[in-house]
């Protein structure tokens, strides 16, 4: 009976950890995302305040690319839509993995709780 | 960035919820450490980074000046080779992301300020972070010091043996000249006092006339203890009228049960400051939950401080003050001089009126004039005030015989006087006319009146009917522990000498 409850145990603290690990490495990509709308900001600024007569290039691997001023602030304005929406999107994701993980910690804790009466129970028997 | 300044202040917040001291407070200190630390390496970056901004603005101003410069121009990782440096107007700009500009070097400029801009927000954004941080932590070193058993704070305790006597809680309250008799008072006497004096609402009901009785006696010492408390702000606050706590004018009110006993005479003994006089009585009573709540916050942890072992020696008997509705009220300038205007029509009174003379308290050498501790009838000035007799012993801890019947004498003039300030319903100064009366208290000089509880001899029976929660003889609310003192070697001899006039009447009944 003690082993079983601790095998389930295990199972269940294993998926813990593994959701743990999923729930950092969106908060990770998500930094990494809100970074890029802090700096697309910036550009965004900057391409305003600068005129049509300023060539605007675009590094594309190792090579310059000539680019317009208005197509450049489009781009940077669509790239800035872009990173929003994925920032929402792995906010939902952090939510729902916060969620399940809160699920989780509360099985193990009653997982443990069982056992340690199961324990206790056996180390009466004994 | 700034999101690991949020996860370290998450983090913080996380450890400081689910820790303990003194373990907790450790980690908590640590964490705020690094997040202060961090703070302080990234504000050192930006300033870096704005410093070279600065120079860079300085270099875009010279730059085209000339129209071409000679300079040695880097050749590999590891060789330079003379060159000119030409076209000094035209810069590209790498904009972020990137993204590049040819601009001049004015537009140049401007992007930089511009850039300069964001840099002095994040700074000013780190400088607020690491300031909160740095309070959080001057804060948890506080609350260390505080509860821990480093610092300046020191315990002082005083055991208390008779916890009865310590609780000296609202007295019985005033009763008005015309309050109804004892049997119309509808209270829920309750015979444990501790809970009586915690509770200081109380509670009304249907009672028996002994648990009246009961309630009475309770209440009286409540006022007793209450009294002691006052005398410590009595000499402060000339406003003996506007202080009421609830817990008095409720107990007043309860007592007088259906007669509308005037609070107000009660609620100038309640003018009581709290943080005044809980310093004073450090680890004292616990039914005094009030003082209790404020000692708290300064002395929580007494185990690790330092103690002081505090006792109370024979405590002064003070002046209470009647009023014309037989309560104490807080020893005041005005109510004396009234006091003492009424004490000079009252002439029947016996001893002269020194002692409320001497009452008149207007500079601090006044207070040691007044508060002596009477030795076998002669003024020993008291070495602090805060000591005093207790007040079994009539008008000052003199605990012999011979004042107890000092008291009697005075508690028959109290009835006398009581009748009369029922007929009069007459103000404070009445109080304290009887309460100079007893013959007894010529020498002593303050004519303190100890609460006195041994047997009333009740030389003019009152209008018992009247319920009258008179609030012991002692003028001066005496410190709890005074009692105590008193109460121990006085044990044996016997119960309280003081007694309120209702058990008076009661007993004199039975």
């Amino acid at each position: 009976m003690a082993e079983a409850i601790q095998k389930k145990l295990q199972a269940e603290l294993e998926k813990y950890q593994q959701l743990q690990k999923d729930v950092s490495k969106s908060m990770s990509a998500r930094q990494k995302l809100e970074a890029q709308l802090t700096e697309n900001n910036i550009v965004k600024e900057e391409l305003a305040l600068l005129d049509i007569q300023n060539t605007v290039y675009k590094l594309i691997g190792p090579v310059l690319v000539k680019q317009d001023l208005d197509e450049a602030k489009a781009t940077v304005s669509k790239r800035l839509e872009y990173i929003n929406g994925e920032i929402q999107r792995y906010e939902t994701l952090l939510k729902e993995m916060e969620r399940k993980s809160e699920q989780h910690r509360e099985v193990l804790s009653s997982l443990q709780q069982e056992y340690q009466r199961a324990q206790g129970q056996a180390v009466g028997k004994v | 960035m700034a999101s690991t300044i949020h996860d370290q202040m998450a983090a913080a917040g996380k450890v400081k919820r689910s820790k303990y001291l003194p373990q907790g407070v450790e980690r908590l200190k640590e964490e705020h450490r690094k997040v202060v630390k961090d703070c302080r390496s990234q504000f050192e970056h930006w300033k870096k980074v704005e410093n070279d901004y600065e120079s860079l603005q300085e270099r875009l101003r010279t730059l085209p000046d000339k129209l071409s410069y000679d300079i040695m121009v880097p050749f590999g990782p590891l060789a330079f080779m003379p060159g000119k440096l030409v076209h000094t107007n035209e810069l590209t700009v790498l904009l972020g992301d990137n993204w590049f500009a040819k601009c001049s070097a004015k537009q140049a400029d401007a992007l930089v300020e511009h850039r300069k801009k964001h840099v002095k927000n994040t700074l000013d954004d780190l400088q607020k972070v690491m300031k909160n941080f740095q309070n959080r932590a001057d804060f948890t070193d506080d609350l260390e010091k505080l509860t821990g058993d480093t610092g300046d704070f020191v315990d002082i305790r005083e055991e208390v043996i008779n916890e009865e006597e310590v609780t000296k809680a609202k007295h019985r309250l005033a009763h008005k000249a015309n309050s109804k008799p004892k049997q119309e008072y509808l209270l829920d006497l309750e015979e444990d006092k501790e809970k009586k004096e915690g509770d200081e609402e109380g509670t009304t009901g249907v009672l028996s006339e002994e648990e009246l009785w009961a309630r009475l006696d309770e209440l009286e010492r409540q006022e007793e203890l209450q009294d002691e408390r006052y005398r410590y702000t009595r000499l402060d606050s000339t406003d003996t009228n506007g202080e009421d706590t609830t817990s008095s004018s409720e107990e007043e009110k309860e007592a007088d049960g259906g007669s509308d006993v005037q609070v107000n005479g009660h609620q100038k003994e309640n003018g009581w400051v709290p943080t005044s006089i809980t310093s004073q009585m450090n680890g004292t009573n616990g039914s005094h939950p009030e003082d209790e709540e404020e000692e708290d916050c300064d002395e929580e942890a007494g185990n690790g401080l330092p103690t002081i072992y505090f006792s109370h020696t024979a405590e002064f008997k003070k002046v209470r003050i009647n009023t014309g509705k037989n309560t104490t009220l807080k020893f005041s300038e005005r109510n004396e001089q009234k006091a003492q205007a009424k004490r000079k029509k009252k002439s029947g009174k016996s001893n002269g009126h020194s002692p409320h003379e001497s009452y008149k308290i207007t500079s601090p050498a006044d207070i040691y004039r007044v508060f002596v501790d009477l030795v076998n009838g002669e003024p020993i000035p008291r070495k602090s005030i805060l000591k005093s007799r207790s007040r079994e012993n009539s008008v000052c801890s003199d605990t012999s015989e011979s004042s107890t019947a000092d008291f009697e004498e005075r508690r028959a003039a109290f009835g006398r006087s009581w009748s009369h300030d029922d007929a009069t319903h007459s103000d404070t100064s009445d109080g304290i006319t009887e309460e100079e009366s007893p013959t007894g208290t010529s020498p002593h000089t303050n004519g303190c009146f100890e609460a006195f509880t041994s047997t009333v001899i009740e030389k003019d029976p009152l209008p018992c009917s009247i319920p009258h929660l008179t609030i012991a003889p002692p003028a001066l609310p005496t410190i709890p522990e005074r009692k105590l003192e008193e109460v121990g070697p006085e044990a044996p001899q016997e119960p309280p000498k003081w007694m309120s006039k209702f058990k008076a009447t009661r007993l004199h009944q039975k």
